[in-house]
Protein backbone atom coordinates (compact mmCIF):
# COMPACT_ATOMS: atom_id res chain seq x y z
CA UNK A 1 0.00 0.00 0.00
CA UNK A 2 2.87 2.06 1.21
CA UNK A 3 5.22 3.73 -1.54
CA UNK A 4 8.62 1.88 -1.03
CA UNK A 5 10.31 1.49 -4.08
CA UNK A 6 10.22 -2.76 -4.13
CA UNK A 7 12.00 -3.47 -7.26
CA UNK A 8 14.66 -0.50 -6.54
CA UNK A 9 15.18 -2.50 -3.38
CA UNK A 10 15.38 -5.96 -5.19
CA UNK A 11 17.64 -5.07 -7.65
CA UNK A 12 20.40 -2.89 -5.45
CA UNK A 13 20.26 -6.09 -2.73
CA UNK A 14 20.89 -8.16 -5.42
CA UNK A 15 24.12 -6.15 -6.33
CA UNK A 16 25.36 -6.05 -3.16
CA UNK A 17 24.67 -9.42 -2.28
CA UNK A 18 26.52 -10.67 -5.52
CA UNK A 19 29.70 -8.19 -4.38
CA UNK A 20 29.68 -9.33 -0.89
CA UNK A 21 29.02 -13.27 -2.26
CA UNK A 22 32.14 -12.16 -4.48
CA UNK A 23 34.69 -10.97 -2.07
CA UNK A 24 33.54 -13.78 0.65
CA UNK A 25 33.93 -16.16 -1.77
CA UNK A 26 37.26 -15.08 -2.94
CA UNK A 27 38.61 -15.15 0.32
CA UNK A 28 37.23 -18.88 1.04
CA UNK A 29 39.06 -19.73 -2.24
CA UNK A 30 42.27 -18.20 -1.53
CA UNK A 31 42.36 -19.85 2.05
CA UNK A 32 41.25 -23.70 0.56
CA UNK A 33 42.95 -23.86 -2.96
CA UNK A 34 46.83 -23.50 -2.82
CA UNK A 35 46.78 -22.79 -6.36
CA UNK A 36 44.51 -19.85 -6.28
CA UNK A 37 47.06 -18.19 -3.49
CA UNK A 38 50.01 -19.04 -5.51
CA UNK A 39 48.08 -17.17 -9.04
CA UNK A 40 47.24 -14.19 -6.05
CA UNK A 41 50.26 -13.67 -5.56
CA UNK A 42 51.81 -13.50 -9.18
CA UNK A 43 48.84 -11.40 -9.99
CA UNK A 44 48.50 -8.82 -6.98
CA UNK A 45 51.75 -7.55 -6.63
CA UNK A 46 51.71 -6.33 -10.14
CA UNK A 47 48.23 -4.78 -9.91
CA UNK A 48 49.52 -2.81 -6.85
CA UNK A 49 52.77 -1.60 -8.85
CA UNK A 50 50.14 -0.60 -11.50
CA UNK A 51 47.69 1.56 -9.18
CA UNK A 52 50.90 2.94 -7.48
CA UNK A 53 51.94 3.93 -10.85
CA UNK A 54 49.02 5.76 -11.33
CA UNK A 55 48.91 7.70 -8.30
CA UNK A 56 52.38 8.98 -8.74
CA UNK A 57 50.73 9.99 -12.26
CA UNK A 58 47.96 11.72 -11.06
CA UNK A 59 49.65 13.65 -8.32
CA UNK A 60 49.48 17.34 -8.71
CA UNK A 61 52.24 19.55 -9.53
CA UNK A 62 53.54 21.19 -6.33
CA UNK A 63 51.33 18.36 -3.95
CA UNK A 64 52.30 15.18 -2.52
CA UNK A 65 49.34 13.49 -2.73
CA UNK A 66 47.75 11.89 -6.07
CA UNK A 67 44.34 13.89 -6.62
CA UNK A 68 41.95 10.20 -6.94
CA UNK A 69 41.92 10.76 -3.13
CA UNK A 70 39.91 14.12 -3.32
CA UNK A 71 37.85 12.55 -6.29
CA UNK A 72 37.17 9.62 -3.90
CA UNK A 73 36.09 11.72 -1.03
CA UNK A 74 33.21 13.19 -3.65
CA UNK A 75 32.30 9.79 -4.80
CA UNK A 76 31.84 8.44 -1.01
CA UNK A 77 29.66 11.90 -0.56
CA UNK A 78 27.66 11.30 -3.23
CA UNK A 79 27.49 7.42 -2.74
CA UNK A 80 26.33 8.44 1.42
CA UNK A 81 23.78 10.71 0.11
CA UNK A 82 22.59 8.50 -2.40
CA UNK A 83 22.34 5.36 0.38
CA UNK A 84 19.96 8.37 2.64
CA UNK A 85 17.77 8.88 -0.20
CA UNK A 86 17.32 5.02 -0.55
CA UNK A 87 16.57 4.75 3.10
CA UNK A 88 14.44 7.20 3.47
CA UNK A 89 12.20 6.35 -0.04
CA UNK A 90 11.19 3.40 2.68
CA UNK A 91 7.76 2.98 3.19
CA UNK A 92 6.18 6.80 2.38
CA UNK A 93 2.63 7.43 0.85
CA UNK A 94 0.70 8.21 3.63
CA UNK A 95 -1.78 11.55 2.81
CA UNK A 96 -4.14 13.61 4.52
CA UNK A 97 -6.30 14.23 1.49
CA UNK A 98 -8.88 11.85 0.24
CA UNK A 99 -10.59 13.77 -2.84
CA UNK A 100 -9.04 16.88 -4.19
CA UNK A 101 -10.93 18.00 -7.54
CA UNK A 102 -11.28 21.47 -9.18
CA UNK A 103 -14.41 21.30 -11.60
CA UNK A 104 -15.29 24.07 -13.76
CA UNK A 105 -18.90 24.81 -13.31
CA UNK A 106 -18.21 28.18 -12.84
CA UNK A 107 -17.76 28.42 -9.07
CA UNK A 108 -14.41 29.53 -7.91
CA UNK A 109 -11.99 26.94 -5.76
CA UNK A 110 -11.07 23.60 -5.30
CA UNK A 111 -12.83 20.99 -3.63
CA UNK A 112 -10.79 18.57 -1.16
CA UNK A 113 -11.76 15.89 1.60
CA UNK A 114 -9.61 15.52 3.98
CA UNK A 115 -8.94 11.81 4.93
CA UNK A 116 -9.77 12.10 8.43
CA UNK A 117 -13.29 12.02 7.00
CA UNK A 118 -13.35 8.33 5.90
CA UNK A 119 -10.68 7.32 8.70
CA UNK A 120 -13.23 8.54 11.63
CA UNK A 121 -16.48 7.18 9.81
CA UNK A 122 -15.13 4.32 9.21
CA UNK A 123 -13.13 3.33 12.48
CA UNK A 124 -16.36 4.18 14.20
CA UNK A 125 -18.85 2.10 12.09
CA UNK A 126 -16.70 -0.72 12.14
CA UNK A 127 -16.09 -0.75 16.12
CA UNK A 128 -19.52 -1.36 16.70
CA UNK A 129 -19.06 -4.98 14.89
CA UNK A 130 -18.98 -6.91 17.59
CA UNK A 131 -16.33 -9.23 15.76
CA UNK A 132 -14.05 -6.71 15.08
CA UNK A 133 -11.52 -5.94 18.54
CA UNK A 134 -9.64 -2.92 17.06
CA UNK A 135 -9.65 -1.22 13.64
CA UNK A 136 -7.20 1.54 12.15
CA UNK A 137 -8.35 3.34 8.76
CA UNK A 138 -5.17 5.25 6.81
CA UNK A 139 -5.22 7.18 3.60
CA UNK A 140 -2.32 6.22 1.59
CA UNK A 141 -1.37 7.90 -2.38
CA UNK A 142 -1.40 4.81 -4.72
CA UNK A 143 0.54 6.03 -8.30
CA UNK A 144 -1.18 9.13 -8.06
CA UNK A 145 -4.80 8.71 -6.55
CA UNK A 146 -5.92 7.90 -3.33
CA UNK A 147 -6.81 5.01 -1.70
CA UNK A 148 -7.72 3.42 2.52
CA UNK A 149 -5.89 0.95 3.96
CA UNK A 150 -8.47 -0.49 7.00
CA UNK A 151 -6.71 -2.58 9.39
CA UNK A 152 -8.97 -4.84 11.19
CA UNK A 153 -7.53 -7.07 13.99
CA UNK A 154 -10.87 -9.30 14.49
CA UNK A 155 -11.56 -10.75 17.79
CA UNK A 156 -10.57 -14.72 17.83
CA UNK A 157 -12.46 -17.28 16.06
CA UNK A 158 -13.97 -14.73 14.14
CA UNK A 159 -14.89 -15.37 10.28
CA UNK A 160 -12.83 -13.40 8.11
CA UNK A 161 -15.52 -13.42 5.51
CA UNK A 162 -18.21 -11.82 7.33
CA UNK A 163 -15.83 -9.09 8.75
CA UNK A 164 -14.63 -8.17 4.92
CA UNK A 165 -18.22 -8.03 3.92
CA UNK A 166 -19.36 -6.03 6.69
CA UNK A 167 -16.35 -3.68 6.17
CA UNK A 168 -17.24 -3.46 2.50
CA UNK A 169 -21.05 -2.38 3.08
CA UNK A 170 -19.14 0.20 5.26
CA UNK A 171 -17.40 0.93 2.25
CA UNK A 172 -20.38 1.37 -0.49
CA UNK A 173 -21.73 3.49 2.01
CA UNK A 174 -18.83 5.64 2.26
CA UNK A 175 -18.79 5.70 -1.58
CA UNK A 176 -22.23 6.74 -1.81
CA UNK A 177 -21.46 9.94 0.59
CA UNK A 178 -18.47 10.73 -1.33
CA UNK A 179 -19.47 9.93 -4.88
CA UNK A 180 -16.22 8.88 -5.37
CA UNK A 181 -15.06 5.10 -4.88
CA UNK A 182 -11.00 5.17 -4.13
CA UNK A 183 -9.14 2.04 -4.38
CA UNK A 184 -9.70 0.13 -0.64
CA UNK A 185 -7.33 -2.39 0.85
CA UNK A 186 -9.35 -4.02 4.01
CA UNK A 187 -6.72 -5.60 5.76
CA UNK A 188 -7.49 -8.32 8.82
CA UNK A 189 -4.50 -8.83 10.65
CA UNK A 190 -4.22 -10.92 13.69
CA UNK A 191 -2.46 -8.16 15.42
CA UNK A 192 -0.10 -8.59 18.74
CA UNK A 193 -3.28 -8.85 20.82
CA UNK A 194 -4.47 -12.16 19.20
CA UNK A 195 -0.78 -13.52 19.20
CA UNK A 196 -0.16 -13.12 23.05
CA UNK A 197 -3.27 -13.59 24.68
CA UNK A 198 -3.81 -16.43 26.94
CA UNK A 199 -7.00 -18.79 26.71
CA UNK A 200 -10.22 -16.74 27.29
CA UNK A 201 -11.91 -18.09 30.04
CA UNK A 202 -15.49 -16.85 29.44
CA UNK A 203 -16.60 -17.78 25.78
CA UNK B 1 -6.40 2.88 -13.75
CA UNK B 2 -9.44 0.92 -13.48
CA UNK B 3 -10.03 -0.14 -9.73
CA UNK B 4 -10.03 -3.78 -10.87
CA UNK B 5 -5.86 -3.45 -11.93
CA UNK B 6 -5.28 -1.35 -8.52
CA UNK B 7 -6.80 -3.77 -6.59
CA UNK B 8 -4.62 -6.84 -7.85
CA UNK B 9 -1.74 -4.56 -7.70
CA UNK B 10 -2.62 -3.59 -3.89
CA UNK B 11 -3.06 -7.46 -3.09
CA UNK B 12 0.21 -8.55 -4.73
CA UNK B 13 1.85 -5.74 -2.52
CA UNK B 14 0.04 -6.89 0.30
CA UNK B 15 0.76 -9.98 0.42
CA UNK B 16 4.50 -9.94 -0.43
CA UNK B 17 7.38 -8.65 1.40
CA UNK B 18 8.64 -5.08 0.83
CA UNK B 19 12.64 -6.07 1.73
CA UNK B 20 12.50 -2.60 3.57
CA UNK B 21 14.50 -4.26 6.49
CA UNK B 22 17.01 -6.35 4.48
CA UNK B 23 17.44 -2.11 2.60
CA UNK B 24 18.13 -0.80 5.85
CA UNK B 25 20.51 -2.74 7.08
CA UNK B 26 22.39 -2.30 3.71
CA UNK B 27 22.25 1.33 4.08
CA UNK B 28 23.54 1.46 7.28
CA UNK B 29 25.99 -1.18 6.84
CA UNK B 30 26.99 0.91 3.49
CA UNK B 31 27.01 4.63 5.33
CA UNK B 32 29.60 3.04 8.06
CA UNK B 33 31.53 1.84 5.49
CA UNK B 34 31.27 5.00 3.36
CA UNK B 35 31.82 7.06 6.40
CA UNK B 36 35.14 5.32 6.87
CA UNK B 37 36.61 5.29 3.24
CA UNK B 38 35.60 9.24 3.13
CA UNK B 39 37.64 9.70 6.44
CA UNK B 40 40.77 7.63 5.26
CA UNK B 41 40.50 9.40 1.87
CA UNK B 42 40.12 13.08 3.58
CA UNK B 43 43.32 12.43 5.45
CA UNK B 44 45.00 11.01 2.45
CA UNK B 45 43.83 14.04 0.32
CA UNK B 46 44.99 16.63 2.68
CA UNK B 47 48.44 15.04 3.35
CA UNK B 48 48.13 13.49 6.84
CA UNK B 49 48.72 10.23 8.54
CA UNK B 50 45.90 7.45 8.13
CA UNK B 51 44.22 6.99 11.12
CA UNK B 52 43.89 2.95 11.48
CA UNK B 53 45.14 2.00 8.00
CA UNK B 54 47.50 3.43 5.55
CA UNK B 55 46.21 2.32 1.88
CA UNK B 56 49.58 1.64 0.49
CA UNK B 57 50.42 -0.87 3.42
CA UNK B 58 46.91 -2.50 3.07
CA UNK B 59 47.38 -2.93 -0.16
CA UNK B 60 50.57 -4.65 0.05
CA UNK B 61 49.29 -6.96 2.79
CA UNK B 62 46.59 -8.29 0.76
CA UNK B 63 48.50 -8.36 -2.17
CA UNK B 64 50.40 -10.88 0.05
CA UNK B 65 47.55 -13.18 1.17
CA UNK B 66 46.72 -16.24 2.31
CA UNK B 67 50.19 -16.50 4.06
CA UNK B 68 50.65 -13.45 6.31
CA UNK B 69 47.34 -14.02 7.82
CA UNK B 70 45.90 -16.83 10.09
CA UNK B 71 44.13 -19.33 7.80
CA UNK B 72 41.02 -19.92 9.74
CA UNK B 73 40.49 -16.63 10.73
CA UNK B 74 40.57 -15.68 6.88
CA UNK B 75 38.12 -18.66 5.84
CA UNK B 76 35.83 -17.69 8.66
CA UNK B 77 35.62 -14.53 7.54
CA UNK B 78 34.78 -15.40 3.93
CA UNK B 79 32.64 -17.60 4.74
CA UNK B 80 30.72 -14.81 7.07
CA UNK B 81 30.86 -12.45 4.07
CA UNK B 82 29.99 -14.74 1.75
CA UNK B 83 26.78 -16.19 3.35
CA UNK B 84 25.92 -12.40 4.37
CA UNK B 85 25.86 -12.14 0.45
CA UNK B 86 23.83 -15.15 0.52
CA UNK B 87 21.51 -13.58 2.74
CA UNK B 88 20.89 -10.33 0.59
CA UNK B 89 21.16 -11.89 -2.61
CA UNK B 90 17.89 -14.53 -1.99
CA UNK B 91 16.02 -11.41 -0.41
CA UNK B 92 16.40 -10.35 -3.25
CA UNK B 93 15.70 -13.19 -5.41
CA UNK B 94 13.23 -15.23 -3.82
CA UNK B 95 9.14 -13.91 -3.91
CA UNK B 96 8.89 -13.71 -0.26
CA UNK B 97 5.42 -14.42 0.21
CA UNK B 98 3.97 -13.28 3.62
CA UNK B 99 1.63 -15.87 5.26
CA UNK B 100 -1.51 -13.89 4.12
CA UNK B 101 -4.57 -14.96 2.06
CA UNK B 102 -6.55 -12.61 -0.42
CA UNK B 103 -10.29 -13.16 -0.45
CA UNK B 104 -12.62 -12.25 -3.60
CA UNK B 105 -14.40 -9.26 -2.90
CA UNK B 106 -16.16 -7.03 -5.44
CA UNK B 107 -15.43 -3.13 -3.64
CA UNK B 108 -12.04 -3.70 -2.17
CA UNK B 109 -8.72 -5.48 -2.01
CA UNK B 110 -9.31 -8.02 1.28
CA UNK B 111 -6.23 -9.72 2.55
CA UNK B 112 -6.55 -12.07 5.43
CA UNK B 113 -3.39 -13.22 8.09
CA UNK B 114 -2.91 -17.05 8.01
CA UNK B 115 -3.39 -16.86 11.80
CA UNK B 116 -7.19 -14.97 11.60
CA UNK B 117 -8.44 -17.66 9.03
CA UNK B 118 -6.83 -20.43 11.19
CA UNK B 119 -8.36 -19.26 14.82
CA UNK B 120 -11.56 -18.70 12.61
CA UNK B 121 -11.34 -22.33 11.45
CA UNK B 122 -10.21 -23.82 14.68
CA UNK B 123 -13.48 -22.45 16.21
CA UNK B 124 -15.60 -24.21 13.46
CA UNK B 125 -14.10 -27.80 14.40
CA UNK B 126 -14.29 -26.72 18.63
CA UNK B 127 -17.89 -26.55 18.32
CA UNK B 128 -18.03 -29.07 15.93
CA UNK B 129 -15.99 -31.74 17.94
CA UNK B 130 -17.42 -30.10 21.03
CA UNK B 131 -14.09 -29.92 22.68
CA UNK B 132 -12.23 -26.91 24.49
CA UNK B 133 -10.00 -24.59 22.57
CA UNK B 134 -7.10 -25.58 23.95
CA UNK B 135 -7.77 -29.58 22.31
CA UNK B 136 -7.68 -27.98 19.04
CA UNK B 137 -4.61 -27.48 16.53
CA UNK B 138 -5.36 -25.77 12.95
CA UNK B 139 -2.15 -24.76 11.17
CA UNK B 140 -2.99 -23.45 7.95
CA UNK B 141 -0.31 -23.81 4.51
CA UNK B 142 -0.94 -22.98 0.63
CA UNK B 143 -1.81 -25.92 -0.05
CA UNK B 144 -3.46 -27.94 2.89
CA UNK B 145 -4.90 -27.09 6.08
CA UNK B 146 -4.35 -29.72 9.09
CA UNK B 147 -6.84 -29.96 11.97
CA UNK B 148 -5.55 -31.69 15.04
CA UNK B 149 -7.98 -32.61 17.81
CA UNK B 150 -7.27 -33.98 20.53
CA UNK B 151 -10.52 -35.19 21.90
CA UNK B 152 -11.53 -35.58 25.61
CA UNK B 153 -11.22 -39.06 27.01
CA UNK B 154 -14.44 -41.60 26.72
CA UNK B 155 -15.71 -39.07 24.54
CA UNK B 156 -15.24 -39.87 20.58
CA UNK B 157 -14.78 -37.46 17.60
CA UNK B 158 -16.10 -37.37 14.44
CA UNK B 159 -14.06 -36.88 11.98
CA UNK B 160 -15.98 -36.83 8.68
CA UNK B 161 -18.62 -34.00 10.46
CA UNK B 162 -15.20 -32.08 11.60
CA UNK B 163 -13.73 -32.02 8.17
CA UNK B 164 -17.23 -31.50 6.47
CA UNK B 165 -17.74 -28.15 8.87
CA UNK B 166 -13.79 -27.07 8.37
CA UNK B 167 -14.19 -27.56 4.58
CA UNK B 168 -17.86 -25.35 4.47
CA UNK B 169 -16.26 -23.03 6.50
CA UNK B 170 -13.63 -22.72 4.46
CA UNK B 171 -15.57 -22.45 1.24
CA UNK B 172 -17.67 -19.50 2.54
CA UNK B 173 -14.22 -17.49 2.70
CA UNK B 174 -13.68 -18.19 -0.95
CA UNK B 175 -10.31 -18.60 -1.14
CA UNK B 176 -8.43 -19.57 -4.30
CA UNK B 177 -6.84 -22.20 -5.03
CA UNK B 178 -8.47 -23.34 -1.90
CA UNK B 179 -6.36 -25.80 0.26
CA UNK B 180 -6.84 -29.67 1.14
CA UNK B 181 -8.30 -30.08 4.69
CA UNK B 182 -6.84 -32.61 6.64
CA UNK B 183 -8.32 -34.01 10.10
CA UNK B 184 -6.05 -35.82 12.68
CA UNK B 185 -7.90 -37.19 15.60
CA UNK B 186 -5.51 -38.07 18.28
CA UNK B 187 -5.57 -41.41 19.58
CA UNK B 188 -4.53 -40.10 22.50
CA UNK B 189 -7.68 -38.10 24.42
CA UNK B 190 -7.19 -35.54 26.84
CA UNK B 191 -8.46 -36.24 30.58
CA UNK B 192 -10.68 -33.17 32.92
CA UNK B 193 -11.87 -31.22 29.88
Amino acid sequence: MNRTPRTLNRILLGLIGLILIGIGGGLLWLTLDSGAASRWQRFAPEMLERIRAFGADTTLPGQSQSWVWVLLVFCMLAAIVLLVLWAAAQGRGRTGTLVSEYDDDGAPGRVAVSGAVAEQALRAALQEDPAVAAAAVSTYDVRGSSALRIRINPRQGAAPHLIAADATRLVEALDAALGREPAVLISIDAGRRLRFNREDRVR
Amino acid sequence: MSNDVRTRQIVSRETHASRAVASLVVVILGIVFCLYVLLEATLQALGQDAWLTDPAALGAWLSRLPENADTAVLGLSGLLILLAGLVFFLQAVLPGRRPRYSLPNPRAAVVVDAEVLASSLARRARLTAGVTAGQVLVTVGRTRIDVRIRPTSGIPVDEEAVRAAVTEELELTGLSPCPEVRVQVSPVGVIGQ
